[in-house]
């Protein structure tokens, strides 16, 4: 294990600097976007997310409905992550036809609600589930 | 009760899914997810500034078309990995500095720093891939040099992250998420409660990554085309095929008295477009697959390269340089190798889809080339040189 580390550690410390050596001429138009990543990330996604966590875990008490409705909120903002550069387009490529060929708020709009609608029936049948087998228990007492 | 608000100590976050169990999980997939990523970008930086020792096949014509599809829907997994895999070791940005500890101090900043490296690097490519795709550029660098730079600093930071959290991950990674019991307890305990929610996290982080993917494929995989409401692209278009580039943005004029130009070393030829469209014809069903990963499939009917150089008497079986009556921007050349300017499916197209090529897909002639980024597939093709 030893070995293998030592090998990791000289190939990866040779190619992060083989990209720092790449990078170095357009050091200072990127390095807002290298830097913009994590700082927003630690001081406003993550902590939004624990809060929103708290919350949620205050107002839903009933584990499997919490966990499925986390589970939508984590694939919406996700889906919402990934429709940002198609939702706001600064106008700089030359027009191409057949390229943002498609609604894409009215796509995004439709995804959402399939995934919400999705994770309502999944959430009502479980419920239907659980009272039957409660029902089937106290009649067998 | 009431708190003063003060900095969070990692002991402060006592949700499951801050379990080492849960971050070394995610941390594979993760670095498979990277790993896939790097793979198929750097394939595709050598083809199109291919070193002398490599080659690429020209089978099957699809071939680029799914290695740089994988590349982009490994990419657009890896955000909602990376987002889980940072929430779930969020705690550890609040570790204390071993202030008193020289040596230990010294670690600390390396990992510290290689982990922020690694950070910045991870946001920056999926961030700017993303954009990429999508044709926007809202920055000041140059695209393609950056994100190949910052592909390296990504891979490199992965694996010293790897070299220092190896033991830790190898402990988590061999302990079973599910605790087995002997004897099954009568009331879930705590530890239960913990193992099933670490594993609802895990299978979240999982599912919303194959959402992602779902609702992007549609770019490059034709049956998920209608089922994707994120993908950039579809395969519609002017004749069937989307346009990256149009005649009127390249600026092109096709003179009155075109013709090809066929140069070799001792010898020259030129055809008009009637001499082309005399010769023998052939069709072939090939891809355009571009570089930002959208793909669709035409049929091209046109004169194969080869079959062009051997009636003009050029020799064969070298690399040929493409060039477009396109004076200035990136793509205004390309050089085939070898093997694709042998190959008879390596076309001068005349059609697409039985009509003439549009001015916007590349009329008079254009090349189409089996397995290859669509950037090298030259529009308003003026001269063919035979290299030596």
């Amino acid at each position: 294990m030893r070995t293998v580390r030592l090998l990791l550690f000289v190939v990866g410390a040779a190619a992060t600097a083989y990209g720092g050596w790449l990078l170095l001429p357009q050091l200072g138009t990127a390095l807002p976007w290298l830097i913009g990543g994590p700082v927003l990330h630690d001081v406003l996604v993550a902590p939004l997310v624990g809060l929103v966590g708290l919350a949620l875990g205050r107002l839903v008490t009933n584990r499997l409905r919490l966990a499925w409705i986390a589970a939508g909120l984590t694939a919406s903002a996700t889906l919402l992550l990934i429709a940002v550069p198609l939702l706001w387009r600064p106008p700089s490529a030359p027009p191409n036809p057949g390229l943002p060929d498609r609604d894409y708020p009215l796509g995004l709009a439709v995804g959402l609600a399939v995934l919400w609608a999705a994770i309502v029936i999944v959430l009502v049948v479980a419920t239907i589930v659980d009272r039957r087998v409660a029902h089937r228990r106290a009649d067998r007492r | 009760m009431i708190r003063r608000p003060r900095v969070p100590a990692p002991e402060d976050f006592t949700a499951p899914s801050h379990s080492p169990l849960v971050t070394a999980r995610l941390g594979l997939w993760l670095g498979v997810a990277f790993g896939l990523c790097f793979g198929t970008g750097l394939l595709s930086h050598y083809i199109q500034h291919p070193p002398g020792w490599f080659t690429w096949p020209t089978r099957p014509v699809n071939l680029y078309r799914v290695t740089q599809g994988v590349h982009v829907l490994s990419g657009v997994a890896a955000i909602p990995l990376l987002l889980a895999k940072l929430w779930s070791v969020y705690p550890r940005l609040f570790v204390r500095p071993p202030l008193r500890q020289p040596i230990r101090l010294s670690a600390h900043a390396l990992e510290r720093i290689s982990v922020l490296v690694l950070v910045c690097a991870a946001f920056f490519e999926l961030v700017t891939g993303l954009f990429n795709v999508a044709q926007s550029y809202p920055w000041g660098f140059f695209f393609p040099t950056a994100h190949y730079a910052v592909a390296w600093l990504v891979v490199g930071a992965m694996l010293l992250h790897v070299a220092v959290k190896l033991p830790v991950a190898r402990a988590a990674l061999s302990t079973p998420l599910r605790r087995r019991r002997a004897v099954p307890a009568a009331t879930p305990g705590p530890d239960d409660r913990d193992s099933s929610e670490r594993r609802a996290f895990l299978r979240t982080s999982a599912g919303v990554a194959g959402i992602a993917v779902l609702a992007t494929a549609g770019v490059t995989v034709p049956w998920l085309r209608r089922v994707s409401p994120l993908a950039w692209r579809s395969a519609s278009g002017p004749q069937g095929v989307p346009i990256n580039r149009t005649a009127a943005a390249a600026r092109i004029a096709v003179p009155a008295d075109w013709r090809l130009e066929i140069v070799w070393p001792g010898g020259r030829d030129s055809l008009s477009l009637a001499d082309l469209a005399a010769l023998p014809q052939r069709t072939a069903e090939l891809p355009i697959a571009c570089v930002e990963g959208w793909s669709a499939s035409a049929h091209w009917t046109g004169v194969p390269v080869v079959a062009l150089l051997r009636r003009a008497g050029a020799p064969t079986g070298r690399p040929v340089r493409v060039t477009s009556l396109e004076t200035d921007g990136l793509y205004a050349a390309s050089t085939l190798p070898a093997a694709h300017a042998r190959d008879p499916l390596t076309l001068l197209a005349l059609r697409i889809n039985g009509e003439q090529l549009s001015p916007d897909h590349g009329y008079p002639c254009r090349l189409i080339a089996p397995s290859r980024p669509g950037v090298l597939q030259t529009k308003w093709v003026a001269r063919l040189e035979v290299l030596r």
